[in-house]
């Protein structure tokens, strides 16, 4: 495509930079709505009743009993569709109307970012979301240089640098832009975030090149630069962030597909019976043929085909038609109970727990394996420079009292200011921090600093609390104000940081002459170079395992003093050389740089803290506790995924680690088969299940490639399985999705994915349940997301608390809703048997197909929300609970077919006990007889009442509300009953049931029904919810119990698991089963498969733009730095 | 600011943080006991009470099916009645009754009707309630009586009224009771439901003259005389609103089922203590025709008490449910006594294992 920019009278049509992530508009709604509504079978199922009703002479129940509460059911579907569309288009309008200042008429207004076309100029400040795909034209920063922080897009830490061309850098002002016209030439807009090519002209000069080092991507954020010009080159969809976010597919829980199994079993059922009815019909015609009173009863295959439809119309209803809406509503209220709980309210960023879409709230209740992002997700994304080793003492070990600044130790201080021999260590290591680094300081008001690597920027940030003051970088030198006075030390080499070398190095002369290597690093790689003189090996190395066991970042920093005529010759001939070549630069370089970096005298080791979110330790072991596993995906690195996984509690000092970081196929099947080699000769002398296992498995990105290979998927998840703790790093975002579906594949549990960044979509939206971290500027996750939480520690109480509830309110109203149409409408079929399989109703047509809407509707709504088997609390002190949604057993095949024979066996007692009650006809005193619909009428009533009282029995927990509908619904039928039985006087309707409430409430055998008949169908289930109680005792009802009494239950469930070895024994026995201490002082003799506990990471980008050396030497903040206008 | 900050704050309510009062009843033992119990103590009464009530009902049936002719001495009325041809010629039979106790208080008589589904779904949306509640309609309008909604009469085509199956097979055999040569008094009123009688069926205008109502309609083929002649006698029991055929115009449950056709006429008579036991004769019209089906005929005297008729289920039915309760009561019991003995074995073990805990 071809974007002429600042050319105002160019008609350039693009799409607009607008996103809608809204399902429906005013116009695509209704057609829409009814595609999505019609698209499930149910739907249709009903639609064809409907249309079946409207033929003559077939249908039982008069021709819009179905349509009526099937429009009100989609009438109710449909408020809640727009109600969440809504939502969504609220969301959408906020992301639009960011404002971000445009180019227009030779000044900057600032616009919505709907109102940015492809060709605006935009100014992009500090802090800032790109509202399109830009190209970078120029930035305050020297030579169009900018940060920008790409964690949305790509979940890394480290801030990235752009550069602009250089022939646009120079462009400073509105009026440097005025003048600037041109022409951009871009592939069409697709999906690859780190490819880019295209060409500018300017001012009709000629072509020159762009590449991905010129593009800012929307989603990105412009990090440590004030500002920076950009040209829109795509917008809204077509920007790659969009093209790369699918549209969320349409997720379903367990519990509906297990829901669809079972109306599909219904409507075998319905047939299976409707075939039986018209089969019974046919046996009766040919009975005899002489009954005069009848008219043409339909013989024939016709007429069999016919009857056939009848039954099908008349049993239709045991697929319960308020179902579906019922599980809308109900979930959409528990979605509105998710966001307004205020336990996951995160105050700080005043973001409420949210849920996107409410068709997975019980999928919350049984997830198995939780996929989880670190940056941002575990940790913060905040790195605190929190303790540090020098000379073999530790400081910041208390916990710092100045806000703000979290490393301050009084004797660290003392020893700054006084001369002991400890202090010149320690001055050393301050004026290192200050010294040894590539960061660019910024002075507003305190001085600020920007540097791609975090860690660097915290270690710098630290040195300044203490009075060190880095705050002036010229090309070759660097200012350091210590105590009041500045002090300035010439850089004369810096040698780069590598994830290979795993060490950053800068050699200085210091303001007294001296030359110093200065060398910060990895401990391995830095403990190789000491100096065979280098004291305090041994309690650093101490120090160095301590902070590594509480996850945090270490860096070993190590100094030595050059003789000035060793660096002369290094620096002329070795380096020179090595700076020089054409080929092998790099190789080169690093073999110059190991020449040097020998030798070094340790001063001691940094401890910084990559900041963990709060609770996200204690989460994960109650997470664990409720046989959850969890797994840390995440782009970072390896180091700094160990270290995470340690400091999360993820994995302890009494795992052992199997480290998967080979480069080859061959190499890494032989790797994972000899671990799970040795894993298996560990179980079984441990005579362990694998839950229990001491094993955590870290694998690489490279290496996963590999291992997610079709051949070695099995054994890798074997591998993966028999671990407990499961730590992937620098895996890509498809990565991610990749071992999310092979999981989810293999596995048959559901997988939950949380993460915060754009990297993480493809994950969440793989697994079966997606949680997105809301409340960080970034909203690409969270906007993909089924949930989104502001901290990673809500998700124990969205699980637990919420996940388990909503499972057990949800299957509850779902077998609820079956029952009670199963009761009912199995009626018809008994009937049958004695109307001569005609398929007359017993009931009155407006009353059995109001049956669902009106009279029945309420209970399965107070269990479906109101449902409560323990307080919360409860369900998070006892995260053992949770493996009851878990397990899926209070709802499958097996409970649905016995709430089936218990329906039938209702129904059977609900319709033969009026039956023989009324066995002599004369139901008053005056001698009257009733009629079929007078015992219809009493069976209706009955039921209805059994059916609510069911409900009630089935409520372990009975608010007002529980009451309103149990009681509520039977009054309803009461009053339309009464209403109904007179409307024939004024309405031509209801002519049948005229007069019945008169004269059914007048029998004395109908009150005598209505005081036996519940009790009697309902006492089996009583009896045996008693006796369940008493001997089959579950997890669940001990703990209420024990709960009434005031007794803590822990230590019950504790003892009660000694008892037995029967299931319930197992579950009780996993709870606790961490306890056992015999096991730890075995595990702890396992040797580790190898030994990775060392607390280095370091952030830094490598291989960009603009390498690390030369970044710095092009600033000079000694002088003003450019602004804009 | 702060307002603005919080802005997303979630609403503290009761009902959006679920912390709404609950009651959470544990179904134990022994919380249910009392229920069992209870039951148990209300039901076997009840049932009692019931069952004596309705033993004191005296209920005579008797099967006229196969009664044989008066007028052809050897036919049955039946045999008689399975052919089309005879079926305007007259049958009358006799059944004779002995009352071994009398009936005392109202009496009422049945019609019962076996294998007659009355409940048939096609019999039963035969009807036009529109038209029985007096409404003058074409047979288009009429149509859910097809195919008894017109007919040829007088040459021409008519609507049919009473339309519908269900009024074309109006049952049509009448009954005399009589006790040696005197008639017992038998009402055919008060027996339809007084919001059928009231305003579910009502004559056409002009409701004062029934012939002028009723002249543009044809009778029901089954029928032999037209709607007007159903009561000559009384005005308000004469065509739509004859109670005889309100009465049958309500379907019944089963293919086993009694309707009322009369009560004893207790005021003014020497029959005001009700029917005095003895001998008695019953002379039947016999007009409908059931044998061809199979179907059964019977009449039926019964008197009744506050509950209805005949009805022993429903005092057996709470005999055995309060009993089954009581057992169940005492089920229960047993397993509370067993649940607290073993609870309190239970809590001291805890207290052992505590105290062991302690010393380790």
């Amino acid at each position: 495509r071809t974007i002429y920019f600042n050319q105002p009278l160019e008609e350039q049509t693009f799409l607009k930079n607008e996103i809608s992530t809204g399902k429906y508009n005013f116009l695509t709604f209704l057609p829409l709505f009814l595609f999505e509504q019609f698209r499930k079978v149910f739907n249709i199922f009903f639609l064809i009743i409907c249309i079946l009703q409207q033929i003559p002479g077939i249908s039982p129940t008069g021709k819009y009993t179905t349509i009526v509460p099937l429009v009100f059911i989609l009438l109710v579907a449909a408020i809640k569709e727009i109600v969440e569309d809504y939502k969504r288009h609220r969301a959408d309008d906020a992301v639009n109307n960011r404002k971000v200042e445009v180019f227009r008429d030779g000044t900057f207004v600032e616009l919505a970012w709907t109102q940015v076309v492809v060709g605006d100029i935009v100014k992009v400040v500090s802090g800032k979301f790109f509202p399109a795909d830009l190209i970078l034209l120029s930035s305050s920063e020297p030579q169009a240089m900018c940060y920008i922080e790409t964690a949305n897009l790509d979940g890394e830490t480290n801030l990235k640098i752009r550069q602009g061309i250089p022939a646009t850098s120079e462009i400073q002002s509105s009026e440097d832009l005025l003048q600037l016209h041109g022409m951009i030439e871009c592939e069409s807009p697709n999906r690859h975030l780190y490819s880019f090519n295209g060409s500018i002209k300017l001012n009709e000069d000629r072509l020159l090149p762009l590449g991905p080092d010129q593009i800012l991507l929307r989603g990105a954020m412009l990090r440590n630069t004030k500002w920076i010009f950009g040209v829109v080159v795509y917008t809204g969809h077509e920007s790659k962030l969009m093209k790369n976010a699918n549209r969320a597919p349409l997720k379903m829980s367990n519990v509906d597909r297990t829901t669809n199994m079972q109306i599909w079993f219904l409507m075998a059922v319905l047939i299976v019976i409707s075939l039986a009815s018209a089969i019974g019909s046919e046996v009766w015609k040919k009975e005899t043929t002489q009954r005069w009173y009848l008219n043409d009863t339909g013989t024939g295959p016709k007429g069999f085909f016919m009857e056939l439809l009848t039954f099908i119309i008349l049993y239709n209803n045991l697929v319960p038609i308020s179902l579906l809406v019922t599980l809308e509503v109900v979930k959409f209220i528990q979605a509105i109970f998710i966001n307004s709980d205020l336990d996951m309210y995160f105050e700080p960023t005043d973001t409420p727990a949210m849920a996107r879409t409410s068709n997975l709230n019980e999928e919350l209740g049984q997830v198995k394996y939780i996929f989880s992002d670190k940056t941002g997700t575990l940790t913060e994304n905040i790195m605190e420079f929190k303790k540090c080793s020098v000379a073999g003492i530790k400081y910041g070990e208390g916990i710092s009292e100045r806000p703000g600044c979290y490393f301050y130790d009084e004797s660290f201080v003392e020893n700054l200011q006084t001369k002991y021999v400890q202090s010149n260590y320690v001055h050393e290591f301050t004026t290192m921090m200050s010294v040894c680094h590539t960061v660019v300081p910024e002075k507003e008001g305190n001085f600020r600093y920007q540097s791609s690597s975090p860690d660097e920027n915290a270690i710098v940030k630290a040195a300044r609390n203490l009075g060190y003051v880095f705050c002036v970088r010229t090309p070759t030198h660097v200012v350091v104000r210590c105590q009041g006075k500045d002090e300035s030390y010439e850089v004369l080499n810096v040698l780069e940081f590598s994830s290979t070398r795993k060490r950053m190095s800068v050699i200085v002369r210091a303001p007294d002459g001296r030359i110093i290597l200065m060398c910060k690093g990895a401990d391995n790689v830095i403990f190789e170079r000491l100096s065979e003189k280098s004291q305090f090996k041994f309690e650093t190395e101490n120090h160095l395992r301590d902070y590594a066991r509480d996850g945090l970042r270490t860096l070993c920093f190590a100094q030595t003093e050059l003789n000035e005529a060793a660096y002369k010759k290094w620096n002329d001939t070795v380096y020179y050389e090595a700076s020089t070549a054409v080929v092998d630069r790099d190789k080169k370089l690093s073999d110059a740089y190991e020449a040097i970096e020998k030798n070094l005298f340790l001063l001691g080791t940094s401890a910084i803290e990559d900041k963990l979110q709060q609770g996200v330790p204690e989460t994960i072991a109650t997470l664990s506790a409720a046989d959850i596993k969890i797994w840390v995906l995440t782009g970072d690195k390896q180091e700094t995924a160990i270290n995470i996984a340690y400091s999360s509690q993820l994995v302890n000092n009494d795992m052992s680690l199997v480290i998967l970081n080979d480069s080859t196929l061959e190499k890494t099947k032989q790797t994972m088969e000899e671990a799970i080699c040795d894993i298996r000769k560990e179980l079984t002398c441990l005579e362990e299940a694998p839950e229990t296992s001491k094993f955590a498995l870290i694998v690489t990105g490279s290496t996963l490639q590999h291992a997610l290979h079709k051949e070695l998927e099995e054994t890798f998840l074997d591998l993966a399985l028999s671990c407990k703790a499961v730590v992937c790093c620098r895996v890509s975002p498809i990565q991610k999705a990749m071992i999310v579906e092979l999981v989810k594949k293999n596995c048959n549990a559901i997988t939950l994915a949380i993460g915060d960044g754009a990297n993480d979509v493809s994950m969440i939206q793989a697994a079966h349940v997606g949680v997105g971290i809301s409340g960080q500027e970034g909203l690409q996750a969270a906007n993909s997301s089924d949930y989104s939480i502001a901290q990673f520690a809500f998700l124990g109480k969205l699980l637990l608390v919420h996940g388990a509830w909503n499972y057990n309110r949800l299957t509850k109203c779902i077998l609820f809703s079956f029952y009670k149409n199963i009761c009912l409408y199995l009626i018809e079929l008994w009937f049958a048997f004695y109307n001569g399989f005609s398929g007359q109703i017993l009931f009155d047509r407006w009353t059995i197909s109001f049956y669902n809407v009106f009279f029945t509707a309420l209970p399965p709504f107070t269990l479906g929300l109101f449902e409560r088997t323990c307080s919360s609390k409860v369900m998070l002190k006892h995260p053992q609970l949770y493996s009851i949604s878990q397990s899926a057993s209070k709802y499958n095949a097996k409970v649905f077919w016995a709430m089936f024979a218990n329906a039938t066996v209702h129904s059977l007692m609900l319709f033969y006990i009026p039956m023989y009650s009324m066995k002599s006809e004369i139901a008053f005193s005056s001698g009257k007889t009733g009629g079929y619909l007078f015992l219809g009428n009493f069976v209706y009533t009955f039921t209805v009442i059994t059916v609510c009282l069911k409900a009630g029995l089935e409520s372990g927990t009975w608010t007002i509300l529980t009451h309103i509908a149990v009681w509520g619904s039977f009054a309803i039928w009461l009053i339309f009953f009464g209403i109904y039985s007179h409307i024939f006087s004024i309405l031509p309707l209801g002519s049948e049931m005229l007069g019945q409430a008169d004269n059914v409430m007048a029998s004395p055998v109908f009150w005598l029904g209505l005081i036996l008949v519940p009790p009697m169908v309902l006492f089996r289930d009583l009896l045996w919810k008693v006796f369940r109680r008493r001997f089959q005792k579950s997890v669940v009802e001990r703990v209420q119990e024990l709960e009434v009494e005031h007794i803590d239950p822990q230590k019950t469930i504790l003892d009660g698991a000694r008892q037995s070895l029967s299931e319930r024994a197992h579950l009780l026995r996993n709870m606790f089963g961490m306890g056992r201490n015999e096991d730890r002082d075995r595990s702890s003799s396992l040797r580790s498969l190898q030994d990775a506990n060392h607390g280095y990471a370091f952030s830094q980008e490598e291989g960009g733009v603009v390498s690390q050396s030369q970044l710095i030497r092009q600033y000079n903040t000694s002088n003003e730095r450019g602004s804009s206008y | 600011v702060m307002e603005k900050e919080k802005r997303h704050i979630p609403d503290n309510t009761a009902f959006k943080q679920q912390s709404m009062p609950a009651w959470s009843p544990i179904i134990s033992a022994k919380s249910a006991l009392p229920v069992f119990f209870i039951i148990s103590l209300a039901f076997v009464p009840i049932g009692v009470v019931l069952l004596v009530t309705s033993q004191s009902v005296v209920e005579h049936q008797h099967d006229y099916t196969d009664c044989v002719s008066v007028e052809n001495p050897g036919v049955p009325c039946g045999l008689l009645r399975m052919n089309q041809s005879q079926m305007t010629q007259p049958c009358t039979c006799i059944l004779n009754i002995t009352l071994e106790t009398s009936m005392e208080g109202n009496v009422y008589m049945y019609y019962g009707l076996t294998n007659f589904f009355q409940n048939h779904r096609r019999y039963v949306k035969s009807r036009d309630d529109d038209q029985l509640i007096g409404q003058h309609k074409s047979s288009a309008q009429v149509y859910s009586c097809a195919p008894y909604h017109l007919a040829v009469e007088n040459g021409t085509l008519r609507t049919i009224a009473p339309c519908g199956a269900i009024a074309n097979s109006l049952f049509n055999d009448t009954f005399t009771l009589s006790q040696g040569d005197i008639e017992v008094p038998f009402l055919r009123t008060g027996i339809a439901w007084p919001t059928d009688k009231s305003a579910k069926f009502n004559n056409p205008p002009p409701t004062t003259d029934l012939e002028e109502a009723f002249k543009i309609y044809a009778k029901p083929p089954n029928w032999q005389k037209p709607v007007t002649f159903l009561d000559r006698n009384n005005t308000d029991n004469n065509g739509y609103e004859n109670e005889a055929f309100i009465v049958w115009m309500r379907p019944a449950a089963f293919p086993h089922f009694r309707k009322p056709y009369g009560r004893l006429n207790r005021l003014g008579s020497e029959y005001n203590n009700g029917l005095p036991s003895g001998q008695y004769k019953v002379t039947i019209n016999y007009n409908f025709p059931v044998t061809s089906f199979g179907g059964r005929k019977r009449i039926i005297l019964s008197t009744t008490t506050w509950m209805g008729g005949k009805n022993n289920f429903l005092g057996i039915a709470y005999i055995t449910f309060g009993t089954i309760c009581f057992f169940g009561g005492l089920v229960l019991t047993a397993v509370h006594l067993h649940a607290r003995n073993t609870r309190e074995f239970y809590l001291h073990k805890c207290l052992f294992v505590a105290q062991q805990n302690c010393h380790n």
